[in-house]
């Protein structure tokens, strides 16, 4: 299977502090990726490499094309849409509005027919906003359509942050913990929707998560990373029991390299058989 | 053009036109009638100020340089084309063939220098834009200021001078900038200026403008690209400017004239204060507030001229009148910035733009969920209701 985002010895350096080193990883397309880790491990600095916040050595991928040197708003353009680990709405604007905006670099009628208020300024705008009402729709959204943004429910925020994204069509969602602040129910609809996420909109999702519950239910491949360096790879199955993933967050001091491999050939084993 | 935009439409021609013949017998007093029209091109100054600094969330200090930038060209083009014309007299016909073309020179020569100056300092974040603003404006002035035509021939001091230098630029042939911008031009220009400002606003534009305030990081992730926004709207202001800048020009009854002195620091500090007096983003607040510090400013110096403030200036020598009227404009300033610190206006407008009409109404609700996913092209799948 071709990768959606093929990521090759990626490194970022904050000045003296190596936030990510040497990562290199491929998320295969249409599939749902997690990267995990513990806190600092450098998650969310590998989505902000890939969203061309920050510049980077080493190579990122979406699927052919190479993001370095490109702004933010192309990448989003192109086809990846994020959400963020606090929640950024645009304050002051009304839900619907909030959607809209991810619409602004795709539409047909620029500033000239706005100011002319052509006919195809108004096409635009209502084209705009059937598919922003839809897309609120499909987030149960429809209802505020028209309330503050930030005025609504924490979860309401979050699903909003997603449907805004969704906004642009994107080819790849990174997710950056979707799951924070939700409870054991929540967490189960959430994993619900990630999936319903992928197959409706036949997308690739990659999410940053804590949610153990979430990681190990929904993804597929996983990816860990501790202080910025790749610590393990694969299934759910594979990581969960991967010693070292053990260590960086339960916090063992000393990993028996020898007692590991045994461990860990044991539950590749056991994956592969159960897929089998 | 639905029947109601051709109706708005002709009535604003037609309150221009009624301007043009009927302003005189209004205001029959000429230096009120003056201050009347100055007051008009402020609000076309302020209005295109309000597009960065208000809706962008930009802050330029150096407006005035725009506006003079426009004032000198749009003097320089109709003087040519009326010598061109070969009348005497500025005729409300023939202006129909100068203010265009002048106010077209203006446009351009403002968005060139927006440009210019935006470009650089629109990328960087932070305050630049203001420090360079205020720069492009200081240099702008100074230069015209200090041009000597008793400079060394081919220096570039020389051939500025050719704008007057320090007395102002008086047209091609020293007599005086011909005044075609009349009534209708200058009321016209505003109305224009009002529509655009407002057609801009509620628009897509304006709405990713706010997002670019609200959150630059969120706004660039869904796709809007700051300097791109923030570069456009600046040299929109600019255009704004320049155009203003040309109805100035050519509305100066009496001293004909476009001077440096016209265009320093404390104009474009007025501005700003258009601006934020009415309320950063508001187009009605920067018509309100345009029109409101011309006639402050007007007024203060008004009373300066009474005779009992003259015998009180002469009784008391060390007394500094021109400091109190900063004293007494900064005193409005504070008391409004107090009881309303976003502005008279706020962000608001004095009417709400109606769904259907400058806003596309919102679609009914219902149509299935299944049609956003995507169909080959990534669309919606339904044609548009």
């Amino acid at each position: 299977m071709s990768a959606a985002l093929s990521i090759k010895n990626l490194s970022k350096r904050f000045g003296g502090l190596k936030a990510v080193s040497d990562v290199t990883f491929d998320v295969p397309e249409k599939s749902i990726f997690g990267l995990i880790g513990p806190n600092g491990a450098g998650k969310t600095t590998v989505f902000n490499l890939v969203t061309g916040v920050y510049d980077f050595e080493g190579e990122i991928l979406f699927g052919r094309r190479s993001v370095s040197g490109m702004r933010p708003s192309d990448i989003a353009h192109a086809g990846i849409a994020r959400t963020f680990q606090n929640i950024r709405l645009f304050g002051g604007m009304t839900v619907l509005e909030n959607v809209l905006i991810a619409a602004e670099s795709s539409r047909k009628a620029h500033l000239f027919a706005a100011l002319l208020r052509t006919p195809l300024f108004f096409r635009d705008e209502i084209a705009m906003r059937d598919k922003a009402l839809r897309l609120l729709e499909v987030f149960k959204l429809e209802d505020m359509a028209d309330e503050e943004a930030t005025s609504l429910s924490y979860g309401n925020q979050r699903r909003l942050e997603i449907a805004r994204a969704m906004m642009l069509d994107p080819k790849l969602l990174l997710l950056d913990e979707p799951a924070a602040g939700m409870n054991y129910g929540e967490a189960e609809g959430l994993k619900e929707q990630i999936r319903w996420l992928r197959e409706e909109f036949s997308i690739t999702v990659v999410l940053v998560e804590h949610n153990m519950q979430v990681v190990m239910g929904v993804c597929e491949d996983i990816h860990v990373l501790d202080h910025g360096e790749t610590i393990a790879h694969g299934t759910p199955e594979v990581v969960k029991k991967h010693p070292k993933v053990l260590a960086a967050y339960l916090g063992e001091e000393e990993v028996d390299e020898a007692e590991a491999a045994e461990v860990l050939a044991a539950s590749e084993k056991a994956a592969t058989e159960k897929a089998s | 053009m639905s029947p109601r935009r051709a109706l708005v439409f002709l009535s604003l021609v037609g309150i221009a036109i009624a301007a043009e013949f009927l302003l005189e017998k209004l205001i029959p007093d000429t230096a009120w009638r003056q201050l009347a029209m100055f007051a008009m091109v402020n609000v076309v100054v302020a209005l295109s100020l309000n597009v960065i600094n208000g809706m962008a969330g930009q802050f330029s200090i150096g407006h005035a340089g725009f506006v003079g930038v426009g004032a000198y060209t749009a003097a320089v083009v109709s003087g040519h084309l009326h010598n061109m014309l070969k009348t005497e007299d500025a005729t409300f016909a023939n202006s129909f063939i100068v203010m265009p073309v002048s106010i077209l020179a203006a446009a351009a020569m403002a968005a060139l220098f927006g440009l210019l100056v935006g470009l650089p300092s629109l990328r960087l974040k932070g305050d630049y834009l203001a420090i360079v603003t205020m720069g492009f404006a200081e240099i702008f002035r100074l230069v015209l200021a200090t041009a000597s035509p008793t400079a060394e021939p081919g220096t570039f001091s020389h051939w500025v001078s050719r704008l007057g230098g320090q007395q102002g630029y008086a047209g091609p042939d020293d007599k005086g900038i011909v005044q075609y911008a009349g009534p209708f031009w200058i009321v016209g220009g505003m109305l224009f200026a009002i529509v655009v400002s407002w057609r801009l606003k509620f628009s897509g534009w304006g709405r990713a403008l706010r997002a670019l305030r609200e959150d630059e990081i969120a706004a660039s992730a869904v796709g809007v690209d700051p300097t791109k926004y923030k570069v456009t709207s600046f040299v929109i202001a600019a255009i704004g400017g320049g155009v203003a800048g040309a109805l100035l020009a050519g509305m100066r009854d009496g001293n004909p004239t476009v001077q440096p002195e016209q265009f320093t620091f404390m104009y474009s500090f007025d501005i700003v204060t258009m601006v934020i007096l009415g309320g950063s983003g508001s187009v009605s607040g920067a018509v309100f507030g345009g029109i409101f510090v011309t006639v402050t400013v007007r007024l203060i110096e008004q009373l300066q001229r009474l005779d009992s403030v003259q015998d009180f200036r002469i009784a008391h020598p060390d007394f500094d009148l021109n400091a109190l009227r900063m004293v007494v404009y900064a005193g409005v300033l504070i008391v409004v910035m107090i009881l309303r610190p976003a502005g008279l206006f706020g962000e608001n407008e004095i009417i709400k733009p109606k769904p259907g009409r400058d806003v596309p109404p919102p679609t009914k609700r219902g149509a299935s969920a299944k049609s956003v996913s995507k169909t080959g092209d990534g669309k919606p799948s339904e044609a548009v209701a």
